[in-house]
């Protein structure tokens, strides 16, 4: 066996994975950066030549800035309201017993199964002025409420679709905390909520932790349903690059955004992993 | 009336009765280990003092106050888990003033009552350390520094030392004893290493199917065991069946027509019976000088003593014989056994005996 082909396999063994991953991201990838220096003149289109200026409109209209922090908004509530009803429920999961356990996982992953564009109408169907929730409000005597094209409407259908990724990690880390450690903390004389707050909540924080990564992550890029649930006016970044490249035709623009979102979606998630996770890994280890 | 009673304490799952009517009084101070295999129960009644399990009948009673439906947080006893149950995300320091905390116990206060605590189980060097930096012995140690600290009136280990590798228990066994009988506090145990039970404790009790069927000293369980099972279960012991010939006391047992005197039984002609004898009460004599005559079959070697197999007309026998530097005799050899009247138990075959055997 010679050493030279020893010392090959494992590159080969990585590179169908590799020239994947170059081929159908960072290609792709690359092109929309040259693309977003690219000159668009709305007479004769993308031009050869190179500028800065699509940088320079975005960061300073404040119409694409309004976006980003709605946006952002939306993302990070999304994820608060993600974790506040995604950990108590992982929780109860995982003290449940088994033919339970099966049954509410389901109910858990079930929205995964379901295409996002048939959730989104099924959402504006039920908030829409003359849905469900409007009807029912009209029947209590409180008159209806605008809640179909609002932020309210989106952030309750990306709660309702960004769920599972929040329990499934969680749950997770929860099946491997020993139920023992909380009968002891409750043994010492701490009270069940006591038990929960200072034993079992620091053992689920890495799950807490990249549970809310993918949640942000996929509520600041989603597409469908602030297109479905937004409206035309109501706008977020995926949407706005959507409408810059096929509305507007100007390429160039649409990219500038879209990087500019990558950017600081990119920031925002390695700020905050560092944050979280360098506090939980040097106490779990 | 004991420090600790349980009185005809019972838990059911379904139409399985894990635990029936377990009847114990434990007086303060006391080590007591409740042994069993697994299976019988002596955990179900560990947790069930704990209040971590609702007993589906019976009352728990601590120095005169009645706990059974009292909520564990409230109950006040420490309790060191099988898996030790240690806090991952806390120091060993932080670990042990839990409890300290949950009592709001000053911090100046704490701080001393933990570095003392430490301080008995030899960890106070270690009070920075998380849990994942610690051996399996020192994890064991701050789980009872933990449980000791917040001085509860009675301490429960369930399994404590079933981790560790055999010679750490070893260690762990007496260090247990040590802390024990340093704190003076009142401890129960389960376990289902008999050995240990039988080298720290008080008094052992042994649980079979749920119930207890033995309560006893543990140098009284070893020589007088109750049933067929604790009999087979603490210690090594060597079992022949046989049968009564003669009338009453006057009668020997017989197997294959060799004759076994012993004291104190009286059966009917025809009885049958089971014998057993400990390996370490037969001794070795030289061939024909011994009650019966035998080959050497094979010969173990285990440090402190030596272990044979001895076939002989009544059956293969284990005996075992104290190492006294010299090279005792070898397989193959013809031998013959002794042993006094008194150490053969001769107990009656009964339908149900038979079956716990």
């Amino acid at each position: 066996m010679s050493r030279a082909r020893s010392a090959l396999t494992p590159w080969l063994l990585v590179s169908p994975g590799a020239l994947l991953f170059l081929a159908l991201v960072i290609v792709p990838l690359v092109l929309t950066v040259i693309l977003s220096f690219h000159v668009y003149d709305h007479g004769t289109g993308i031009k050869n030549e190179f500028t800065l200026a699509h940088y320079l409109a975005v960061v300073t209209d404040d119409y694409y800035l309004g976006i980003f922090w709605r946006t952002l908004r939306v993302a990070a509530l999304t994820t608060l309201l993600c974790a506040l009803i995604g950990v108590p429920e992982a929780y109860i999961l995982a003290r449940m017993r088994d033919p339970w356990r099966s049954v509410f996982l389901l109910v858990i992953i079930g929205p995964l199964l379901v295409s996002v564009v048939v959730r989104a109408f099924g959402w504006s169907m039920l908030l829409g002025s003359t849905g469900l929730v409007n009807q029912a409000l009209q029947a209590l005597g409180f008159g209806t409420v605008k809640l179909l094209y609002t932020e309210t409407a989106i952030v309750i259908a990306l709660v309702h679709v960004m769920l599972p990724f929040m329990v499934i990690p969680v749950w997770t880390s929860l099946q491997r905390l020993d139920p023992a450690v909380e009968a002891a903390a409750w043994t010492l004389g701490a009270s069940r909520f006591t038990a929960l707050r200072r034993v079992v909540m620091p053992q689920v924080s890495m799950g807490m932790l990249s549970g809310s990564l993918i949640v942000f992550g996929l509520s600041a890029s989603a597409f469908a349903i602030p297109g479905l649930l937004g409206g035309r006016r109501l706008k977020m970044a995926a949407t706005l690059v959507y409408d810059e490249f096929m509305h507007e035709l100007n390429w160039p623009l649409g990219a500038t955004i879209a990087i500019i979102v990558l950017v600081a979606n990119l920031v925002i998630m390695l700020a905050y992993n560092r944050m979280v996770e360098a506090r939980a890994r040097r106490t779990l280890g | 009336m004991g420090f600790l009673t349980l009185a005809s304490l019972s838990k059911v799952y379904g139409d399985h009765a894990a635990v029936r009517d377990v009847d114990l009084s434990v007086a303060k101070g006391e080590f007591v280990s409740l042994l069993g295999p697994s299976g019988c129960g002596k955990t179900t009644t560990l947790q069930m003092i704990a209040g971590l399990v609702e007993p589906t009948r019976g009352t728990i009673t601590l120095d005169g106050r009645d706990i059974t439906h009292e909520k564990p947080n409230t109950r006040g006893l420490g309790i060191v888990f099988q898996s030790y149950a240690l806090f991952p995300h806390m120091t060993v320091a932080q670990n042990v003033a839990f409890g300290l905390e949950m009592r709001k116990v000053a911090r100046a206060e704490r701080d001393k009552r933990v570095k003392t605590m430490l301080g008995l189980v030899h960890l106070a060097q270690l009070a920075d350390r998380y849990p994942r930096q610690l051996s399996g012995g020192q994890r064991q140690r701050v789980a009872i520094a933990r449980a000791l600290v917040i001085v509860p009136p009675v301490l429960l280990l369930d399994e404590p030392l079933s981790n560790l590798d055999a010679k750490l228990r070893e260690e762990m066994q007496f260090e247990l004893r040590r802390i024990q009988q340093s704190v003076g506090t009142t401890t129960i145990m389960v376990t289902h290493d008999q050995a240990e039970a039988l080298s720290i404790s008080d008094r052992v009790v042994v649980m079979e199917q749920g119930r207890m069927t033995q309560i006893d000293a543990p140098y009284r369980l070893y020589e007088h065991p109750a049933t067929a099972f604790i009999s087979s279960f603490v210690g090594k012991m060597n079992r022949l069946d046989g049968v009564w010939r003669g009338q009453g006391p006057s009668g020997t047992a017989q197997i294959n027509g060799v004759s076994l005197p012993c004291e104190q039984a009286s059966f009917p002609d025809g009885q049958t019976v089971a014998l057993s004898l400990r390996p370490e009460k037969i001794l070795l004599r030289a061939h024909g000088q011994g009650r019966v005559d035998g080959t050497i079959v094979n010969r173990f070697f285990l440090g402190s003593y030596w272990l044979f197999t001895v076939e002989t007309p009544v059956g293969a026998l284990s005996v075992s014989v104290p190492n006294h530097g010299e090279e005792p005799a070898g397989e193959g050899d013809a031998v013959a056994l002794d042993w006094t009247p008194a150490s053969l138990r001769v107990e009656a075959i009964t339908a149900t005996a038979g079956a716990a055997a």
